[in-house]
């Protein structure tokens, strides 16, 4: 009798193991505990939605979870009867033949055992399935259901056929919408977001790059065509992929200097209006690429990080003291506790940068390969998170922007003293529209910003990676690879700023852009190159939590333009032209502005409607460079100090800035 | 297995003028340690006869690690020369020899049957000279005749394309390292230090002109080091010793290829591992069950996990070749595929697992 039983035993289980081997056959569960006695159906799960890819994946067990109400479903191998066998889950929407991720896990539980959540949905049936891409043992997993988690921020993944290394986010065709783009040393791969959604992808075959994007990418349009060139960050050297006038072949253009490069930037160093190219260099002082306008790159090493064996690994301009231009943080690293591997915050004192980080407090050895800055407490300044790569010298650090000349720790209790995660990568951005900016590096997991210089770890299915917004819904989306994790959203309201340059260069890389509601302002520097190695969007995203109109946007150029939008239409992409927007005079009044003589030998009349007595004038040259500062006395302005050419006047009177053009 | 030397060194016979390693007063080698490094190599006389046959002069004299750094498979050949007088210190097994102002270190850097031709071709010739107490960095690159050399500290990438010894076609991206790049490895603090020669690298045979040698007793016997070295050096085994133990060939390995990051005082030494051999005999220091702290992703567990090469970050470095990836980080561009097979081996030899 004994054995027959046992028989019967051996029987049922046999039966239970072949019906779940695959999609079609998955077995009915509910909220409970189960045990698998190993992972040996046929059925390769595809595709695969947890990290590390479909590697020696050749077996699954499937399973079909039927939600009963609006809850986060988490499927758990964390069990004492699992023993720590290395598991791995994908978790579907959708059908047998055409499933869509909605959640994966590899290794979150102790040992190597997974744990996956996701939100449901009533009456929808989810397959799980278990592969064996590390191991076929059996293992024992949970189903638990619990109130949806209000974390603000989900991600749903979706895979995407890329060629090469996913290094950039970013809308490459000016037409507004973030693109993916992918590279080798020979081809670039553009996934254009499609205004109707999805995407189409181009691959434009390139000549072989010199030097390779192995360290970096950083995107930026050098040659204010429209379409945004690229800039490849090898060990050895860089690389430009200058975009034609269609942006549909690349031209290469690799500079003959050595640099191990690191972080590589866009941004108008000499604020000619013209964008230039940063390098961080490993070994040596910092290098950059003076652009002349007419496709001339000048190599200059020297005045911008001077550390004689480098240490250089973050670069970010950030304009940390409001004077309106670009300042560069350089986060450093190095062994041996050398002065190279102390921070610099190089401020920008009309193109002469002098470190001031021992100043204000942030001249530190810790460890960091990148920086996270943004105005984490939207107090008007922006604060600094020193992401440290290694602990070594100490932990991630904190530090509050106080003025301009002290940046104060405030790491102890800030959340930032309990995470241990290090990582090359660090970026801030608002990830679910709270009108807060969080923070990502190392490890899936976003801190979430409390409002108040804290922070609450937020787990992720997405490790860094570029970022943008490929759906245009609004919210921040990360790829990985081949995975984009699309932010899943919720109802917080933003507005996406998309800064077009006249004077300044054409990006408006280096502007400030800030927005003001009646629940308070935040501000935003428009940046190319973040992080470590990824190029993410470039403009101003704000997240606007359940504010549902903004007073004004102001884009301060690095020229000194000042654009105001009064009462923007927000949950869109606000498009800002340098110079289009002077504040409060309609169009048809400053239309009936005007200049004579023009073109001008000495003296330059002003006429307008309006009473423009003691207005401010600002004149700037071709270069953007202020050339004139002056006050408008009975209409009238003397330029005879000015040599023959062409001029931009800015004449404020109260809030209302005007500008006009003349040559002399 | 090694010679243990308990005579003293000054008791011993002075090596007879045929010897061709003795530094006699009229070793033709032109050094003016005012006017160095010379534009061309040829200046300094170290070789007899064509310059590409780098047969050394009376006082260059040849040595090799027991355990060379691998740089793309090229081979070396290594001299020292030193002037009269000189002579350098013992100062710890695992330390480099302490050298004397004037010493030269010489390291020819070359592949032979180079396609198309299928012929040897020397790419550069790296001097490390001591000056004023301190080293100094001198790189010369071979023309294409292979006549001369010129210094070139501006570095380069050269393709290079070649049969290896298994008869199979190989191509790498040679790198011709710049100064900054020498110094990256070549660090102890702030300083420019060598690496190969140290005691436990020299306490080997070596076939030299006149027959094989202990090279620590060939340098007493011609004059280039000291007479109180200690009897018992402590040596690692050969990496490629196939008949050893797997975690000390892996040891050997790590210590050339990888301490002078991994270790205090060097450029990576914020991370955790710890590659020199006097600290490889705790494993922990090899990386066993220790978690990386670069996020290369949730796929490697750790630096080594044992008993899984897909999960150990050590292995995905050692075998990458994309240099944001690869270790180590200069030196290489290709992998090297016996070490990556010794570290493979080793690997899936520990156990238990980690947790």
């Amino acid at each position: 009798m004994k054995n027959t039983g046992l028989l019967s035993i051996a029987l049922l289980a046999a039966t239970i193991a072949t019906a779940q081997n695959s999609c079609s056959t998955a077995i009915s569960v509910g909220v409970g505990s189960y045990v698998v006695s190993a992972v040996d159906g046929p059925e390769i799960p595809d595709p695969i939605c947890a990290q590390n890819g479909l590697g020696n994946t050749s077996a699954s067990e499937w399973y079909a979870f039927t939600a009963t109400g609006i809850n986060t479903i988490t499927v758990s191998t964390d069990l004492p009867g699992s023993q720590g066998v290395d598991t791995r889950i994908n978790v579907y929407s959708g059908s047998c033949g055409s499933l869509t991720c909605v959640g994966g896990d590899d290794d979150s539980g102790d040992g190597n055992t997974s744990i996956a959540s996701w939100n449901s949905v009533t009456g929808v049936t989810y397959l799980i399935a278990f592969d064996n891409r590390w191991s076929s043992l059996g293992f024992h997993f949970s189903i638990v259901g619990s109130d949806p988690v209000n974390a603000l921020i989900n991600f749903t993944p979706q895979t995407v056929s890329v060629s090469g290394s996913s290094l950039a986010v970013v809308d490459m065709d000016g037409d507004g919408l973030d693109d993916l783009v992918a590279v080798t040393s020979t081809n670039i791969n553009i996934h254009h977001q499609l205004a109707t959604g999805g995407f189409s992808s181009t691959n434009i075959t390139t000549t072989t790059a010199d030097h390779s994007a192995s360290w970096s990418l950083a995107a930026g349009d050098l040659d204010d065509n429209g379409f945004r060139d690229l800039m490849y960050g090898s060990g050895s050297g860089v690389t430009f992929m200058i975009a034609n006038e269609d942006g549909t072949i690349f031209h290469e253009v690799s500079p003959p200097e050595y640099i191990f490069t690191q972080r590589t930037n866009f941004i108008d160093i000499n604020n000619d209006g013209i964008l230039d190219a940063f390098a961080c260099h490993d070994v040596e002082p910092n290098c950059y690429f003076m652009n002349d306008g007419n496709g001339d790159l000048t190599f200059i090493q020297g005045g911008i990080g001077d550390t004689p064996d480098g240490g250089n690994y973050g670069s970010l301009w950030v304009d940390y003291d409001n004077d309106g231009d670009a300042d560069c943080f350089i986060s450093k690293c190095r062994g041996a506790q050398q002065p190279s591997g102390i921070n610099q915050l190089l401020q920008n004192n009309n193109g002469v940068f002098t470190d001031v980080a021992p100043l204000v407090g942030l001249a530190d050895n810790t460890q960091t390969w990148s920086s996270a800055w943004g105005d984490f407490d939207n107090d008007g300044d922006m604060d600094v998170l020193v992401g440290a790569s290694s602990f070594q010298n100490g932990g991630h650090q904190l530090m509050r922007n106080d003025g301009f000349t002290t940046f104060t720790n405030v790491t102890v209790g800030s959340g930032y003293d309990t995470f241990t995660g290090v990582g090359h990568e660090h970026v801030t951005y608002d990830f679910n529209n709270d009108g807060w900016l969080d923070i990502m590096g190392a490890g899936n997991v976003i801190m979430i910003n409390n409002g108040n210089m804290t922070f609450t770890q937020s787990p992720v299915p997405a490790g860094i990676g570029a970022m943008g917004d490929l759906n245009n819904d609004g919210f921040w989306d990360i790829v990985n690879e081949g995975t984009i994790y699309m932010n899943t959203g919720n109802n917080n309201n933003y507005l996406k700023v998309r800064t077009i340059g006249t004077v300044s260069n054409r990006d408006g890389i280096g502007a400030r852009v800030e927005v003001i509601t009646a629940q308070g302002n935040q501000i935003r520097d428009v940046r190319a190159g973040e992080g470590f190695r990824y190029m993410s969007s470039i403009g101003a995203h704000f997240g606007l939590g359940l504010t549902d109109a903004i007073t004004e946007v102001i884009v301060r150029w690095p020229s000194g333009i000042v654009d105001h939008i009064m009462t923007p239409t927000i949950n869109g992409t606000l498009t800002v032209v340098e110079g289009a927007h002077p504040v409060g005079i309609d169009e048809a009044e400053a239309a009936e502005l005007n200049l004579f003589p023009n073109p001008v030998q000495d003296i330059l009349q002003v006429t307008a409607s309006t009473d423009l007595s003691n207005a401010i004038i600002n004149v700037l040259d071709a270069s953007g460079k202020q050339v004139l500062n002056a006050t408008l006395i009975n209409g009238r302005f003397d330029v005879s100090k000015l040599t023959s050419g062409a001029y931009t006047v800015t004449i404020t009177k109260d809030k209302t800035i005007m500008v006009r053009r003349f040559t002399k | 297995m090694f010679l243990v030397f308990t005579a003293c060194r000054k008791e011993e016979p002075e090596p007879t003028p045929t010897d061709p390693g003795t530094p006699l007063p009229e070793s033709p080698v032109v050094f003016d340690i005012g006017a160095v490094p010379y534009p061309v190599l040829s200046t300094y006389n170290f070789f007899d006869g064509a310059l590409a046959d780098m047969i050394p002069v009376q006082g260059v004299l040849p040595f090799e690690p027991l355990n060379p750094l691998f740089t793309d498979y090229a081979h070396k050949k290594r001299f020292v020369w030193m002037p009269v007088g000189a002579k350098a210190q013992y100062a710890g097994d695992g330390n480099p020899l302490d050298f004397d102002d004037g010493s030269v270190l010489i390291k020819n850097f070359y592949y032979e049957h180079v396609m198309p031709a299928d012929e040897q071709r020397i790419i550069e010739t790296r001097l490390l000279f001591r000056r004023n107490g301190q080293w100094e960095f001198a790189d010369y690159v071979w023309n294409a005749d292979q006549t001369e050399a010129t210094l070139d500290m501006n570095g380069a990438t050269i393709p290079i394309d070649w049969v290896d010894d298994n008869n199979v076609l190989r191509h790498a991206e040679y790198r011709i390292p710049t100064e900054s790049e020498c110094f990256t490895c070549h660090k102890n603090y702030d300083l420019i230090v060598p690496i190969g020669p140290k005691p436990m690298n020299l306490r080997n045979s070596f076939m030299f002109a006149d027959g094989p040698m202990d090279q620590l007793a060939k340098w007493q016997a011609v004059g280039y080091l000291e007479a109180n070295v200690p009897p018992n050096i402590v040596t690692p085994v050969r990496w490629d010793d196939e008949t050893q133990d797997l975690q000390e060939r892996v040891r050997a390995y790590v210590d050339i290829n990888c301490a002078h990051c991994h270790s205090e005082g060097k450029h990576c030494d914020y991370r955790p591992i710890r590659y020199a051999f006097s600290e490889t005999s705790d494993p922990i220091n090899l990386g066993v069950c220790v978690e990386p702290t670069e996020d290369l992703g949730s796929l490697y567990t750790y630096i080594v996990t044992s008993g899984n090469v897909e999960r150990s970050s050590m292995h995905y470095r050692m075998s990458s070749d994309e240099e944001q990836i690869r270790m180590p980080l200069l030196g290489r561009s290709v992998a090297h595929d016996e070490a990556v097979q010794l570290v493979e081996d080793w690997i899936n030899s520990l156990s238990p697992p980690c947790n």
